[in-house]
């Protein structure tokens, strides 16, 4: 074993062959590029180094291509345990198992979003206070961001958060729901998992700053038609139920989030509120099932159609987010 | 003497004077005014003069202040039990959660103590004979709205116009140069101080707001009787309401003051206090902000 090892750096690439060391394929491939020797070097396990030597006892007999190769790698035959493989072609060639699929987790590189985006608690309310104090609040937010990666994520996306309890055992408990609403500004800045466990309906309601988060973990990224999905309590159980165990999805870096247009069926009324005014203007309740047309007829009544010309209501926040995006950026990069 | 001041006087005098009435409405009886701002009638590049060698003046008046070569301070003392420091002015900006080392949440109210200076000492017998007084000034503003009396004692320490000037009563071993400027490291976390502010005005309000008072059931019969006062003392013995009797008026706009509350943080850089608790008074507004002797029943401290 230590006749094969060599002590020069090993490059990238066999590291990827140690995986797939019985596989023919690769045999051929880093025959042509590097001597027996160096791929010998990333092998760990002694069989290993045996099946090597009878794969290639197996690949020289078989295929001819290889023979002028094998003159010029002649010298890299040499080691002593290949020898002895080359020599016991009497007995029977062991039954062929196919290579196990190689997960290859490039932990080296973690996938940067290119997709910028700007949490919604950053962006300060319309009011009369000095910008001076959202600024000392945007400082403290990023600090607590350079500790604890939080995530992107929107109402109706499914989140697990592992948060400190001094009384669970372990000291940690773990629940996972789906986002039914992001509120507050600033360092107080909340958001509502929604989950039934055990035929119970549970919120939890997390602070995003609050030291007690250990962990934020998006499960499932997307969108709904809508932005609050209070309406989720008087909806069917079906819709809110989140395994516990449920397994990451792969997230894009790039692109638009996904938008889930699904229609939620509602239970048969009352209702906590009465979704189906204006007001709410909630576009991903399956209203048809639950009430009949002059019924939404009705709560028409309570429509203000004068609201959306309300130019005194208007807050345009496009060019404060911009600012902000861009100072957040720059010193979460420090 | 400073050039800017007596430009501001004779701007006063020529333009803005509020006792001389023009020429058409001379012989009116009801009171007319005549007040305009300082800069109404100047023409734009004299407004923009006006407005740079003001900003210049406050400037070359705060870096003044900060060198102690110059202007050498007055002795220091050691603390005694039962020594009164000096408070500071400060601004209020707003609230923010903040969490222990335990995870305990608590709310703090930021304080910003944004160009704080002493005024004025006033002596023992200047003030009422037993201590000595501070006076303190909060944040800078344009000395055209200011009167001239006040002016002078703002002339006299070197200091720009502020706008809240208060006096704190303070022990002989702690007294301070006129001129000098506090901050915020004045105060250490886990002290406790009182803040005085003035709360936010609701103007006229009945009597269930202003004094708490239940007032009369919504049904049952009440005839137009349903947020009003009731009785208004015991009867025929009397036969009087007494003084002081809590009725319909103006409520807020009154020094309030909160008393004991925990410092958690001081921000040395931008001078700011995080004060537990909510705090009398609008956002921006203008504090007075002592330490805490724990001699009052209305206190946050439980000790």
């Amino acid at each position: 074993m230590s006749s094969c090892q060599t002590d020069r750096t090993v490059p990238p690439s066999c590291g990827r062959w140690a995986t797939l060391r019985l596989g023919q394929i690769a045999f051929q491939r880093h025959f042509d590029r590097h001597g027996f020797r160096s791929t010998c070097a990333c092998v760990c396990g002694r069989s290993d180094m045996a099946a090597c030597g009878k794969g290639l006892d197996k690949f020289m007999f078989s295929l001819r291509l290889l023979r002028n190769l094998q003159l010029q790698n002649e010298r890299f035959l040499s080691t002593s345990v290949c020898r002895l493989a080359v020599g016991g072609s009497s007995e029977q060639p062991p039954k062929f198992t196919p290579p196990s699929k190689p997960v290859i987790v490039d932990k080296t590189q973690t996938v940067a979003s290119t997709r910028s985006h700007l949490s919604p608690e950053f962006i300060p309310p319309r009011q009369r206070t000095n910008p001076f104090k959202f600024y000392i609040e945007r400082k403290d937010m990023i600090r607590r961001r350079k500790v604890l990666n939080i995530p992107e994520f929107y109402a109706g996306s499914i989140l697990a958060v592992t948060m400190a309890d001094p009384n669970a055992s372990g000291k940690m408990n773990r629940f996972v729901g789906i986002c039914i609403q992001r509120g507050g500004h600033g360092l107080g800045a909340t958001f509502v998992l929604r989950n039934i466990i055990d035929n119970q309906g549970v919120e939890i309601c997390y602070e995003l700053y609050s030291p007690r988060i250990q962990q934020i973990e998006v499960l499932k990224l997307e969108k709904r038609l809508d932005d609050n999905l209070m309406y989720l309590r008087d909806a069917l159980p079906e819709y809110c139920t989140v395994d516990p165990d449920m397994k990451p999805e792969p997230i894009s870096p790039t692109g638009e989030v996904p938008v889930n247009k699904l229609k939620v069926r509602m239970r048969p009324k009352p209702w906590s509120k009465r979704w189906e005014r204006p007001k709410f203007n909630i576009q991903g309740i399956r209203f048809d099932r639950s009430l009949t047309p002059e019924q939404m007829e009705h709560a028409q009544k309570w429509a203000q159609p004068w609201r959306e010309y309300d130019m005194l209501k208007e807050y345009d926040t496009s060019k404060l987010e911009e600012q902000i995006l861009s100072e957040v950026q720059r010193e979460m990069s420090k | 003497d400073p050039p800017l001041i007596s430009l501001a006087k004779m701007a006063r005098q020529l333009l803005g004077c509020e006792h001389v009435l023009p020429s058409h409405l001379v012989g009116c009886i009801r009171t007319v005014k005549t007040t305009t701002w300082f800069d109404e009638h100047l023409t734009e590049d004299n407004q923009e003069y006006m407005r740079k060698t003001t900003a210049e003046e406050y400037r070359r008046q705060t870096a003044e202040k900060l060198n102690p070569l110059k202007d050498e301070p007055w002795q220091r003392h050691e603390w005694t039990e039962g020594s009164r420091r000096v408070g500071l002015v400060a601004v209020k900006l707003g609230m923010v959660p903040v969490w222990s080392k335990t995870g305990e949440r608590h709310v703090v109210t930021m304080l910003q103590v944004q160009d704080c200076h002493v005024i004025k000492h006033l002596s023992k017998e200047e003030f009422d004979g037993h201590t000595a007084a501070l006076v303190v000034g909060g944040k800078n503003v344009s000395p055209f709205n200011r009167s001239e009396s006040q002016m002078e004692m703002f002339r006299n320490a070197g200091v720009p116009p502020k706008q809240k000037v208060t006096t704190f009563k303070v022990s002989d071993n702690a007294l301070i140069k006129p001129g000098t400027p506090l901050y915020a490291a004045h105060y250490r976390p886990g002290q406790y101080v009182d803040v005085t502010a003035k709360s936010i005005g609701k103007g006229f309000q009945g009597v269930m707001k202003r004094w708490g008072f239940k007032g009369q059931p919504a049904t049952h019969g009440q005839t137009k009787t349903h947020r009003r006062p009731g009785a208004s003392g015991p009867g025929g013995d009397p036969a009087k309401v007494f003084k002081g009797k809590k009725m319909p008026g103006r409520m807020g706009n009154v020094y309030v003051t909160a008393h004991g509350l925990k410092i958690w943080r001081v921000n040395t850089k931008y001078n700011v206090l995080y004060v537990n608790g909510s705090i009398p008074g609008h956002k921006n507004c203008l504090l007075k902000v002592k330490r805490h002797t724990r001699a009052h029943k209305h206190t946050q401290t439980r000790k």
